[in-house]
């Protein structure tokens, strides 16, 4: 079920009114439902994941404890051949398959159990994936109800002006006319700003002594004449 | 965190972006916030929020402004200029044209600030090339 499909079909319909009430009612109450129904699934589902995983826990340790015995039985088993008691270690290999039969045995219940857990895992993955999509498309409800809303206040707003010929025309020209001015008063004030900057960076310049001061290119030119009289 | 439209309309009123740019941001009755932004004080922009997204309109016009025969044309020319302007999407609410974003609700004041400036100069830049086909 596609909430767009639906807003498609009301709009062809020549529905004028957008929002909830061109999305049937009913399409949103089962969206909801849908969504209820999974986050009690996935609760349920996830206490019985609480349950198995204590199962599973409890089954490793005896299965470790199994391999335990089994090794230590082995060694033993060994050292009675060793010291020639056969007898004493056949015995040994009795209680060695014992061992090995109970431990596959709780080897396959593991199995099972971890495959029961990788179920409910997928079966919350599921039922998550039903939640987010489903509110994803409340969402699109929502939103075109927001945005319907958001439009019409507005409309409201410039009716008294809208009636007007050529309406957004001469809005735009006095918005534009408006920026324009913002422009100008920018460019003047960076020009005044120059202008203030300059006359006070040359200001500083001549208290500093740095620039070619009358006296200074006088004298200058006055040791260039005593160069070539020199020279000549 | 989340914003709000209160929370919103409070630092929107008093901020000026670095491009000089100050708002006028008013709560209405049906929980909608007007924005009027300084560069473009002629088209405000609403603002709603959903369970996730701020949501920003700014009607531009309705089907009875366009000049008569130009309405495929000009349906035609929104859908090509669409991608020049990928933050802001052309819509038709009723019969009044719109332009309008979307932002999660978990985006920063700082770059609300910047999409409703955004979308301000958009809204311009979008009927100054359409301009010819509106009454």
């Amino acid at each position: 079920m596609s909430i767009l499909k639906d807003i498609f079909t009301a709009i062809r319909g020549g529905a004028s009114e957008v929002g909830e009430t061109i999305v049937d009612a009913n399409a949103i109450r089962i969206l909801e439902q849908e969504i209820r129904d999974a986050e009690t699934a996935i609760a349920k589902a996830k206490q019985s994941l609480t349950r198995l995983k204590s199962s599973e826990i409890k089954l490793k340790r005896e299965i470790n404890s199994l391999d335990a015995d089994y090794a230590d039985y082995e060694a033993k088993a060994i050292e009675a051949l060793n010291i020639g008691k056969e007898a004493l270690a056949e015995e040994v290999a009795g209680r060695l398959e014992e061992i090995s039969t109970e431990r596959d045995d709780k080897a396959a219940e593991h199995s099972s159990l971890e495959s029961e857990v990788n179920g409910i895992n997928k079966l919350i993955r599921s039922r998550e994936k039903i939640i987010q999509k489903n509110k994803r498309e409340l969402e699109k409800v929502k939103t075109i109800k927001e945005v319907q809303k958001a439009t019409t206040s507005i409309s409201d707003n410039v009716a008294a002006t809208s009636s007007s010929q050529h309406r957004v025309s001469k809005a735009l020209d006095r918005v534009k006319a408006k920026q324009q001015n913002w422009r100008d008063n920018m460019e003047a004030g960076e020009w005044m700003d120059t202008q203030e900057q300059g006359d006070d960076l040359d200001a500083r310049l001549k208290q500093s002594g740095v620039g070619a001061s009358d006296g200074s290119k006088k004298s200058s030119i006055l040791e260039q004449l005593k160069a070539k009289q020199k020279a000549s | 965190m989340t914003i709000t439209l209160e929370e919103l309309a409070f630092r929107l009123n008093d901020h000026v972006t670095e491009e000089g740019t100050s708002f006028d941001a008013l709560l209405l009755d049906n929980g909608v916030l007007e924005v009027i932004c300084s560069n473009n004080d002629e088209f405000p922009i609403h603002l709603a929020i959903t369970e996730t997204q701020l949501l920003a309109v700014t009607p531009l016009f309705s089907v009875s402004e366009v000049m008569p025969n130009e309405v495929e044309n000009l349906n035609k020319m929104l859908l090509q200029l669409a991608p020049a302007v990928p933050l802001s999407a052309f819509g038709l609410q009723g019969d009044t044209y719109i332009l309008f974003g979307a932002m999660a609700l978990a985006t920063s004041f700082e770059t609300v600030v910047h999409e409703l400036e955004v979308q301000a100069e958009n809204t311009i830049d979008v009927l100054e090339a359409i301009q010819s086909l509106l009454a």
